[in-house]
């Protein structure tokens, strides 16, 4: 994990001070709340429907244990004993007062936390693999660019009032767990098809939205010395050409969209020919001494086997399809990779208690290397986990209610926080996943059905991704009544797509029976069980789907 | 025209703050069933106590919402503000033990 710089540590500690200040004068009256407003947003400070609401940046995903227990510290001290972790891999705290949000920094700045850059028209919080440097397809760890991004992007004079907020994605592997196609940039490592070196493959002006979108491959293949010319040659076009002048067409997707691929691709050409020599090339020395802060942890060299696994695999049927569903292969033998469920019936997707917080700390510590990641999904993940240790870390984490078996199945919901939080809410998001949870909520039915994803958002926006689910919902209001509109065929992996509506919205009460008529669809017409709900949908389209519904 | 009362958020909570006129002078509860009515004092009066209690830095982004009144009190008229008046409408999140919480 990067370690701060002792200058990192004093720009942050100053960031904190100046809006002690600024809050300080504002409480006050010193300043007017049309002023004070910046200041707390470039500080990650909302005001949402009951309360400010904080936004704490986890650059990529990464958290040590150390960091996840002041989360459980601030969630205890300072809010409602709880906090969200969101589907761009950071956490929101929903109750802040406002005078406790300098104490609130300070204590986040000394395990190297903060929350600038998390709001606003700037480079926002770079998100990537939370499989990263453990995965078994991976080409090359990704975390090393994150960071380097990370700084890059980090107080960038000129990209600070870009036209709009802009998302970068990384991506190591051959599977897509961070979504690249769908940021204003994905950067994929591939191999070049010439040599030994790694590069990347660059996507630009994907996003969700009013106006999703994917990204277009401006690059097939970028060497990775140029990452950092070649994004700030983006940065640069995007920063003169984005639209000012209305605020649904200012991201970087409108103006690729507008401009043409061809034509953006040779502006972003031309401007990096002017820079790639620059100060922003990537030497040898850059990369190693980056990557010495993601060097592998100490492996032991343990067998791939154990018996007591294996007994407990065969007499205790919980903790088979515990494994079945939420365990993955690590690329180290003897070690496996744990997903931490944050969609139970109890709570809502993505939130996390006070105790829970300390408790997967103190299980970070004893089992996984003393770290912790978050995922897009909304859940956590242990990377670094002794095969011969699942059996005891299972009983830990079913008694905190962490260990549902359902990671990428039906109940393993996107939600965004929807009417219930969010100022910008057409509807309530969290009690569909609450109600679709608990009706489907039975093993057997939701291991048959396979790999499926539901995604919820509350509004427009599309902060619950419900463009790219296989099965999307979004909340509109229509005439003051919650309505929930049915998207079909999306996904947010390699083969990304923007799912389509499927025809006039679901009150409140009949989408739980859509969403279960869609999938009785699915059963009925899959070839073999190995046909995903995906690969079903598109073979037959629409249309049976429809029927089904409105027939 | 519909009744109305004036909503804010207090600056220094953030949390959701309703205007009671008390002779004349404001002061901000966060029980809508103490609001006063667009009945009882003129908008122009509410909106400029309203106003006032910004320029006081007590309250931040008043706005009048539309209101009920019913055997149960006062009521928004919106989803919105009924959920801005009771609070989420799901269960919070608590550091109770799985059991007692499946037992909910
Ligand atoms: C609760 C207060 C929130 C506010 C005021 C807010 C505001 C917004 C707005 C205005 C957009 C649309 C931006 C655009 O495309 O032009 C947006 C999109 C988005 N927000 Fe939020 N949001 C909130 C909460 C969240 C939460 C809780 C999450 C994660 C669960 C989130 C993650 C995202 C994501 C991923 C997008 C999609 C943007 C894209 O890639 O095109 N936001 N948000
Ligand atoms: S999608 Fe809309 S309702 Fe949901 S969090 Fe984003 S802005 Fe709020």
């Amino acid at each position: 994990m990067y370690k701060y710089s002792e200058q990192d540590h004093q720009l942050l500690l100053e960031r904190v001070s100046q809006f002690r200040g600024q809050v300080d004068r504002r409480l006050k009256g010193e300043l007017s709340e049309e002023e004070f407003k910046h200041q707390r947003l470039r500080n990650g400070l909302y005001l949402q429907l009951h309360a400010y609401m904080l936004r704490v940046a986890i650059p990529y995903g990464l958290l040590s244990s150390e960091q996840m227990r002041t989360l459980a510290h601030i969630a205890r001290k300072y809010d409602k004993g709880y906090g969200h972790f969101s589907t761009r891999q950071n956490i929101q705290y929903n109750w802040p007062k406002l005078e406790d949000v300098p104490d609130i920094l300070d204590d986040l700045a000394k395990v190297e936390m903060h929350a600038i850059q998390t709001s606003g028209n700037c480079i926002r919080n770079t998100t990537s693999d939370p499989l990263a440097g453990v995965a078994r397809d991976e080409i090359e760890d990704p975390r090393p660019y994150c960071e380097l991004i990370r700084q890059w992007s980090t107080f960038h004079p000129e990209f600070n009032f870009l036209p709009r907020k802009f998302k970068i994605a990384v991506s190591g592997a051959t599977h897509d767990r961070a979504a690249v196609a769908v940021h204003d940039i994905g950067l994929r490592l591939v191999k070049s098809e010439t040599s030994e070196e790694t590069g990347f493959e660059v996507y630009v002006g994907g996003g969700l939205g009013r106006t999703p979108m994917l990204g277009k491959i401006i690059r097939k293949y970028l060497p990775k010395q140029d990452m950092l010319t070649y994004l700030e040659a983006i940065l640069r076009v995007y920063n003169m050409l984005g639209r000012r002048d209305n605020i649904y067409k200012a991201r970087i997707k409108i103006l690729v969209h507008e401009t043409g691929e061809e034509r953006f691709r040779e502006l972003v050409e031309t401007e990096w020919e002017k820079i790639k020599a620059g100060g922003l090339f990537l030497r040898d020395e850059d990369f190693n001494w980056v990557k010495g802060f993601f060097n592998d942890p100490v492996y032991e060299s343990l067998p791939d086997s154990d018996a007591d696994f294996e007994n407990l695999m065969l007499s205790n049927a919980e903790f088979a399809r515990w494994v079945d569903k939420n365990i993955e292969l690590h690329k180290q033998s003897g070690y496996r990779i744990v997903y931490l469920s944050l969609k139970t019936a109890h709570q809502p997707p993505g939130d996390v208690t006070a105790d829970q917080m300390d408790a997967i700390a103190d299980l970070a510590d004893k089992y996984s290397l003393g770290h912790i990641r978050t995922t897009h999904r909304q859940n956590l993940v242990l990377s670094d986990v002794p095969l011969k240790d699942l059996p005891a870390l299972w009983e830990e984490l079913k008694a905190l209610d962490l260990a549902t078996p359902n990671y990428n199945h039906v109940t393993d919901i996107i939600s965004c926080p929807g009417l219930d939080y969010c100022a910008l809410a057409t509807a309530r998001s969290i009690p569909i996943s609450q109600a679709i949870t608990a009706r489907f909520d039975d093993y057997d039915f939701i291991n048959d059905l396979g790999d499926v994803s539901i995604n919820i958002s509350g509004c427009i926006n599309a902060c619950g991704h419900h463009h790219v689910a296989n099965i999307g919902i979004l909340g509109v209001n229509k005439k003051g009544t919650e309505v929930y509109q049915l998207t079909l065929g999306g996904s947010a992996r390699e083969d990304a797509a923007i799912g389509k509506i499927i025809g006039p919205a679901f009150e409140a009460d009949e989408i739980v029976d859509a969403v279960g008529k869609v999938l009785a669809v699915y059963l009925e017409s899959r070839e073999e069980p190995e046909e995903t709900f995906l690969m079903t949908y598109r073979r037959l389209g629409q249309a049976p789907f429809k029927e089904r519904l409105y027939g | 025209m519909a009744l109305q009362v004036y909503t804010a958020s207090l600056l220094k909570e953030g949390l959701v703050a309703y205007l009671a006129l008390e002779n004349g002078r404001p002061s901000w509860t966060s029980d809508i069933h103490q609001a006063t009515v667009s009945e009882m004092a003129t908008l122009d009066d509410l909106k400029q106590a309203a106003e006032q209690s910004e320029q006081d830095n007590i309250i931040v982004a008043p706005y009048a919402i539309d209101v009920l009144k019913t055997e149960n009190g006062i009521v928004a008229t919106t989803k919105r503000e009924q959920i801005r008046a009771e609070g989420p409408t799901i269960e919070l999140p608590q550091d109770t033990t799985r059991e007692s919480r499946q037992a909910a």
